[in-house]
């Protein structure tokens, strides 16, 4: 992580007049150059802030170089009537895209893939029995889609949900993975999603070591795998760390 | 839900922690599995999968299309996973809809690689019929007829089944065609070109209860997992997809432990079942 703890938070902005077509990768081609310039172990400085949304419990934004998105955590509310008696809390997400966050205009609608993930990357990491009969909204919309879109938002719902007071274990850091040919890209970006081999995408609480979601795509053999992981496990240590410094800034900032 | 009392539910836990599954299998035996292929006439391939009381249908239609714009050179295949009211009550109107997206992301993860394609069951190059112009669009639908647990594991076993089942039609393209218009095509309705499906991965669902994992989990022992991994493995013993279910996390060692332990299950599962679709293929042309 580039941001460096303490210091004033920097955000990325994309040099947009330098988009060059990655070559497409050959087996050994090692000299290749990440279309931000970035070495291939080397993550987006991570920018959050706590408290973007008035009205909401808790919300944050984070910004990963041009991957921006917002989280609205609302609740604990009353679960609706129709739902059954649970003596645990229930968690609802909602992962949505902007029209305009995608080089191509979308349909700036609701992403049920990555709602779902996003509810499983949470839900271990949620103590869902310190509210029972409710429900907690965890609300993510994707302002710019700059590629790694779903850990970003995790980690970010992650802060809201910890902005908004909901009792958790840990907070929870996501960081994806990308094979492109026989190298392994840390936090990919779109052009570089786009080419990708294969993915990994690993979710944890970095405090307690425990891995919350994980996926693969793409064909992969042992080594590999445990190299990606390890290179997930250390990110996602280092992104928790800033994430708590975010935490601490929003907590002192509020007691002057 | 299954609905268990808290003996039952020690009981299961208590013969899974001491190697003694409640059907009498071990930890890692599969139930015995059934292949019956070429069950739905109208699909250009199809095959019914019984795993238990876990029965699914799969079946593959192709149509012709236009292959999308950003990749030229590949067919378009979709994965749909319907989650039929017969099999539970709760699957009725929407309530399957959950499962159903699930089960159809965690396949199409599973089975049809990353991106570039790299990994894939099934090379979308081949479904390419004029590049940039004419594709087959593979449309493989899944229907959960009855569900016993491990619906996962047993749909994509439907669909290795189904796609091995299947037959495209050889298509003629016209030669005059310019280079601007839609060219004409002709499709045959005798000659039939199988798919190589050598590649294509099972998958192996680790179910973990207590502090052990078992494979091939029934609804009542899936109701007592912490957590599911689901693995699919190719023949060469490569990952080519995995999805985690279930809220508890897990240390990233047992994971990978998992990961060596599917990957020894998967090549007996492979062997099991290419010789029961061999079989069924054997019994399909005789009748």
């Amino acid at each position: 992580m580039a941001a460096k703890p303490g210091s004033a938070p920097v955000t990325y902005s994309p040099n947009l007049g330098q988009k060059t077509r990655p070559p497409i990768f050959k087996d050994n081609d090692l000299d290749w150059v990440r279309p931000d310039g970035r070495g291939f172990h080397q993550c987006r400085p991570a920018f959050f802030r706590t408290g973007a949304v008035n009205s909401a419990s808790g919300s944050a934004y984070a910004e990963f170089g041009s991957t921006k998105v917002i989280v609205s955590v609302f609740g604990p509310r009353e679960s609706k009537k129709a739902m059954m008696y649970s003596d645990t809390g229930r968690l609802n997400c909602n992962v949505s895209y902007t029209t305009f966050a995608t080089p191509v205009r979308g349909q700036g609608s609701d992403h049920k893939e990555f709602s779902s993930m996003l509810h499983k990357a949470l839900e271990g990491a949620i103590m869902l029995e310190t509210f029972p009969k409710t429900t907690v909204d965890v609300f993510a919309l994707v302002l710019e889609s700059g590629g790694s879109d779903l850990p970003v938002v995790i980690s970010c719902a992650s802060l809201a949900l910890a902005d908004a007071g909901i009792m958790m274990y840990d907070l929870v850091a996501a960081v994806s993975v990308s094979c492109l040919g026989k190298n392994l890209v840390i936090d990919p970006v779109l052009e570089e999603e786009s080419y990708q081999d294969g993915s990994l995408m690993l979710t944890c609480m970095p405090s307690r070591y425990e891995v919350t979601q994980l996926t693969f795509t793409g064909e992969w053999s042992t080594p590999d795998i445990n190299e990606a992981m390890q290179l997930c496990l250390d990110a996602c240590n280092k992104l928790g760390k800033v994430m708590r410094t975010c935490l601490k800034e929003a907590a002192s900032g509020s007691q002057e | 839900m299954v609905g268990l009392s808290v003996g039952e539910k020690h009981f299961i836990q208590g013969g899974i922690a001491q190697d003694l599954r409640s059907d009498g299998r071990k930890r890692l035996t599969y139930r015995p599995i059934y292949v019956e292929t070429g069950v739905i006439p109208q699909a250009h391939g199809s095959a019914r999968v019984r795993l238990g009381a876990t029965d699914v249908i799969a079946s593959v239609k192709a149509e012709l299309g236009k292959p999308s714009a950003l990749q030229p050179d590949k067919g378009n295949i979709a994965i749909y996973v319907d989650c039929s009211p017969t099999a539970a009550p709760m699957f009725e109107g929407r309530g399957g809809e959950e499962l159903s997206t699930e089960l159809s992301v965690a396949l199409h993860r599973c089975l049809l690689g990353g991106k570039s394609g790299a990994g894939a069951g099934i090379d979308p190059t081949s479904l390419v019929v004029v590049e940039g112009k004419v594709c087959w669009d593979l449309y493989i639908d899944g229907l959960v007829i009855s569900s016993d647990g491990n619906l996962l594991d047993a749909l994509a076993a439907a669909i290795k089944a189904a796609l091995s089942n299947t037959g495209i039609p050889k298509v003629d393209v016209a030669a005059d065609a310019t280079s601007d218009e839609q060219p004409e095509v002709n499709i045959s309705d005798e000659e039939f070109l199988q798919f190589d499906t050598s590649g294509i991965p099972v998958i192996v669902t680790l179910t973990k209860v207590g502090r052990h994992y078992i494979v091939d989990a029934t609804s009542e022992e899936e109701s007592q997992m912490s957590s599911a991994v689901s693995i699919s493995v190719n023949r060469k013993g490569h990952i080519c997809g995995l999805t985690k279910r279930g809220g508890v996390g897990l240390d990233p060692s047992i994971i990978l432990d998992m990961i060596s332990v599917a990957k020894h299950v998967s090549e007996q599962l492979i062997n099991k079942l290419d010789s029961e679709i061999a079989a069924a293929e054997a019994s399909e042309e005789e009748s």
